[in-house]
């Protein structure tokens, strides 16, 4: 866990780009809505030839509706994050001078005058650098579940894979283009996350 | 840090903070000066924030923190007062005289707690205990809001960046040789004051003023005749020769 200041340092940034990554994956949950629009279309349309496709196009819009709600959540975690990282680094720094500070002047006369405002500094410091773990803890359990999202969308493009090559004939290729999209869609997010992920822990 | 007394009377002290020997190098050296009367103490142009560690030591060498109840920024400049956001954490109910001017721009160091005590551009007096503190009017002396500090009792001028010199690590405190000083001031009055009207104008006001020593923020501090006699090189010098 980034603690130290050089951690913090670069922490901030990344925190902040995760945020400008996240914006790739909002538009891929918005293609992957549009996609089980259209698959619902298709559904009503084939009715009885296609009944076994309609709980996968359920399942598409909760995960577009979910992926989208996530994103935003990660993208304002991340946010707080990059700010929290930022006064954890000033209150590093505030805390090293006054360790400086008493160290220079323990012969002073006056010296243990400073040991409150130290101590303060310290205690700061330690508030903030909790902070920052329970901001990451946050982020980085969004990331797992937008990656348990993806895995779970993963098994259910098997499935709908073996449900489009049962379908009649002249809706098997609509099917299976759907199905294409909604993998590539999901392969993209999970990639994005766990990019993240590492931009995080690195 | 070097600590020296620079007045000590009934009623108060004055001692110059300086000469860093683990300042860390390519960062401009500075005076910083506090004014200490029997319950109170103020820091005059606290300083940049890579030196407060050390200044904050060495002032407990001659007062407990409690003590220090004012501080005083001359200009808005960094090696003036970015340390402001850790003295705010230090002296949480002090009070800062600066410049009106620069209030908003101050604050981007940190003033939570601190009361900021805008100068109005006139300038004004306060008491400590029982001495008067003078904020005379030195604008665009190089900063378009900008302050000198006047003690007519000890009879000293905190001059801020006017009377400044970039000299060697470890030059003496005070000017000894004038003529040979001239030459470590020139260029900087020259480059950084923009106004020869602006320095007419602070010269007039500091010339009715009964002083001991001038003291500047960076470089060495002026005694007795070296007083008048750099009054009299700044009047003639031309400045605002970076255009
Ligand atoms: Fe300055
Ligand atoms: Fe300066």
């Amino acid at each position: 866990m980034p603690s130290t200041p050089k951690n913090s340092a670069h922490f901030f940034i990344n925190a902040a780009t995760v945020a400008a990554e996240l914006s790739v994956v909002l538009t891929e949950a918005k293609n992957i809505s549009l996609e089980a629009m259209n698959a619902k279309a298709l559904v009503a349309r084939a009715g009885d030839n296609v009944r076994t496709f309609k709980p996968i196009t359920d399942f598409m819009v909760e995960l577009a509706n979910d992926t989208i709600w996530l994103v935003k959540e990660i993208n304002r975690e991340a946010l707080v994050l990059s700010r929290t990282s930022l006064s954890d680094l000033h209150s590093a720094d505030a805390h090293e001078r006054f360790k400086q500070a008493q160290a220079r002047s323990r012969t002073a006369p006056f010296g243990d005058t400073l040991d409150p405002v130290a101590q303060s500094a310290s205690h700061q410091h330690h508030q903030q650098s909790m902070q920052l773990k329970r901001h990451m803890r946050k982020l980085f359990e969004l990331l797992d579940e937008i990656e348990s999202r993806m895995l779970a969308a993963n098994v259910v493009t098997a499935t709908s894979r073996l449900e489009a090559a049962t379908a009649a004939d002249s809706y098997q290729a609509s099917l299976e283009g759907i199905v294409v999209k909604l993998e590539k869609a999901a392969n993209r997010i999970k990639h994005i996350a766990s990019k993240c992920r590492h931009s995080l822990e690195r | 840090m070097k600590v020296v007394k620079l007045h000590e009377g009934r009623s108060h002290e004055w001692l110059v903070f300086g000469r860093d020997e683990e300042r860390p190098s390519k960062i401009i050296d500075t005076n910083q000066y506090m004014i200490k009367t029997a319950n109170h103490a103020i820091i005059l142009d606290p300083g940049g924030i890579e030196l407060f560690s050390a200044m904050l030591a060495a002032v407990v060498h001659h007062v407990p923190i409690q003590q220090i109840t004012h501080l005083f920024a001359s200009h808005q400049d960094p090696d003036i007062i970015s340390s402001l956001g850790l003295w705010d954490k230090t002296l949480p109910h002090a009070t800062l005289y600066a410049p009106w001017l620069w209030e908003g721009f101050l604050r981007h160091f940190g003033c939570n707690s601190i009361k900021y005590n805008p100068l109005p551009d006139e300038g004004k007096s306060i008491r400590l205990d029982d001495i008067e503190i003078q904020f005379i009017p030195a604008h665009y002396m190089h900063s378009s809001g900008n302050f000198s500090v006047y003690d007519p009792q000890a009879k000293i001028l905190m001059s801020g960046d006017i009377g400044a010199a970039l000299l060697p690590d470890g030059a003496p405190l005070f000017v000894e040789d004038f003529d040979h000083h001239v030459e470590k001031m020139r260029l900087f009055h020259q480059r950084w004051m923009p106004s020869n009207r602006a320095k007419k104008d602070w010269v007039r006001r500091v010339r009715q003023l009964d002083i001991q020593y001038m003291a500047p923020q960076h470089g060495a501090i002026f005694k007795g005749k070296d007083v008048n006699r750099f009054l009299d090189w700044l009047d003639e010098l031309e400045v605002g020769t970076g255009v």
